[in-house]
């Protein structure tokens, strides 16, 4: 608890990674705008799904490597590992430290999209796009924090994040993409959408699990 | 030290099944029924390559999982090896299979469930040797590989689970809970394809674990001697 109220804090008065992300996010947002316009009023509405959780996955990525290069760089993450303390509490925290800048991000993003590219309301169905959403924000950011642990000690650092974190993360980005288009073009409730619901919450069970076993392991001596 | 780094007599039996399974296949198996004619041949060597892929990557999980148990580095040396053949031969299920669906389907590519899995098979385990070379300390090295190793192999079937959420594709079910589909001589073929597939894997293991045991002690003596 004590290391998720250091990062919140610590980011709270710097800004600087949530702004960035944030930013990242609108600039993602305009350069879709002019990728897909292939034609005069064409409706991006099925293409928004895709957009979002593509802008979500690389602003993670953004987020990730920052989160453990503040520790790096002033070497906290030495004073944590001193800290009596469980190494999966780290994880933990450390897990739960990015899921809150991810959903802030989202809070900003979301709006933002549909505003500009979902040409029908899904005010209806705001439950079931919400449930997919934590699903799969918490799969991307266990999986994420136990990856950006890894590369953070290796000589490439945010070089090797994407490349080992993209092929893992796929499974999530088809099902909540599938999920997020089904919601926005179609306006699909949530027995329409329960196998992929049902999917994500099994995805992140099995990797935190993963991640609970090996942890100890990636966070090193 | 000979013995460490060949096993002839296993690629021999490895080429007499592969041989046999392709005269089989030929000569005693039926030509497809179906409209794929004789290109439905490349299926003997197709389907036993991806079984074969799966089986050197199954092992490279359990390796490391044993590796990161008991931080023995001959745990990390069998990992390596598998990963690097399972690799191999999954670039060799995505040639076939694209062969394959050239000739069957008219396209090279279909982003169909088991070939996309594949694809990203692929791209999966060359991150694996990426963050190989990523690390300089051995055992931190060996470590990190574990743990992706682990991850990377319990991601495979979920993705698989996953593509099932895209729009169908064309590749067929052939070996289902209730049997196989194929008639009787076709699959004896097919079985002595897969089990002449299975012993090269396991020659070309025994092989390349000689290798790194022999680039290990190279290792170990060169600092001997400089230090």
């Amino acid at each position: 608890m004590a290391i998720l109220r250091k990062d919140l804090i610590r980011e709270l008065r710097t800004r600087e990674m949530l702004i960035s992300m944030i930013l990242f996010v609108l600039l993602a947002m305009v350069i879709f705008h002019y990728a897909f316009t292939v034609k005069e009023g064409a409706d991006l509405t099925y293409f928004t799904g895709g957009m979002l959780w593509v802008t979500f996955i690389f602003a993670m990525l953004l987020g990730l490597n920052r989160s453990f290069a503040q520790e790096k760089d002033e070497r906290c993450l030495d004073g944590l590992l001193l800290c009596p303390v469980d190494r999966v509490t780290i994880f933990l925290a450390k897990t739960a430290g990015n899921l809150i800048f991810l959903l802030i991000v989202q809070v900003v993003a979301v709006p933002v999209f549909t505003l500009f590219f979902v040409q029908r309301s899904y005010v209806a169905d705001l439950l079931p796009f919400v449930v997919v959403l934590l699903l799969a924000d918490v799969g991307i950011c266990a999986l994420g924090t136990l990856l950006a642990t890894i590369s953070m000690n290796t000589r490439s650092r945010d070089l090797l994040l994407p490349i080992i974190f993209l092929p893992l993360i796929v499974p999530v980005l088809i099902a909540a993409t599938g999920a997020t288009t089904l919601i926005f073009a179609e306006g699909a409730g949530l027995g329409g959408l329960l196998a992929r619901v049902l999917f994500l919450l099994g995805f992140d069970v099995v990797f935190i699990v993963a991640a609970y076993g090996t942890y100890d392991f990636a966070i090193g001596e | 030290m000979k013995q460490l780094v060949s096993a002839p007599a296993l690629f021999v039996e490895a080429g007499i099944c592969l041989i046999l399974g392709l005269l089989l296949a030929f000569l005693y198996a039926p030509v497809d029924a179906s409209t794929m004619g004789y290109s439905q041949k490349i299926f003997f060597y197709h389907a036993p390559i991806a079984e074969t892929a799966l089986v050197a990557f199954s092992v490279a999980f359990v390796a490391a999982i044993l590796y990161l148990r008991s931080q023995d580095p001959k745990w990390d040396r069998l990992g390596v090896v598998c990963v690097r053949l399972g690799l191999l031969f999954s670039v060799l299920v995505m040639a076939t299979g694209m062969i394959w669906g050239k000739a069957a389907w008219g396209t090279w590519w279909d982003w169909e469930p088991r070939l996309t899995t594949f694809l990203l098979v692929c791209f999966l385990y060359v991150a694996y040797f990426v963050l190989r070379s990523a690390v300089e300390e051995e055992q931190r090295r060996a470590t990190y590989a574990a743990i992706f190793a682990i991850i990377a192999f319990i991601d495979v079937p979920i993705t698989f689970f996953a593509t099932r959420f895209l729009p169908a594709g064309m590749h067929p079910t052939v070996i289902t809970i209730g049997g196989t589909g194929m008639p009787g001589s076709m699959f004896v073929s097919f079985f002595i394809s897969m089990i002449g597939m299975t012993l090269l894997l396991v020659a070309l293991i025994r092989r390349d674990l000689g290798v790194e045991e022999l680039k290990d002690r190279v290792a170990d003596l060169k600092n001997t001697i400089g230090g």
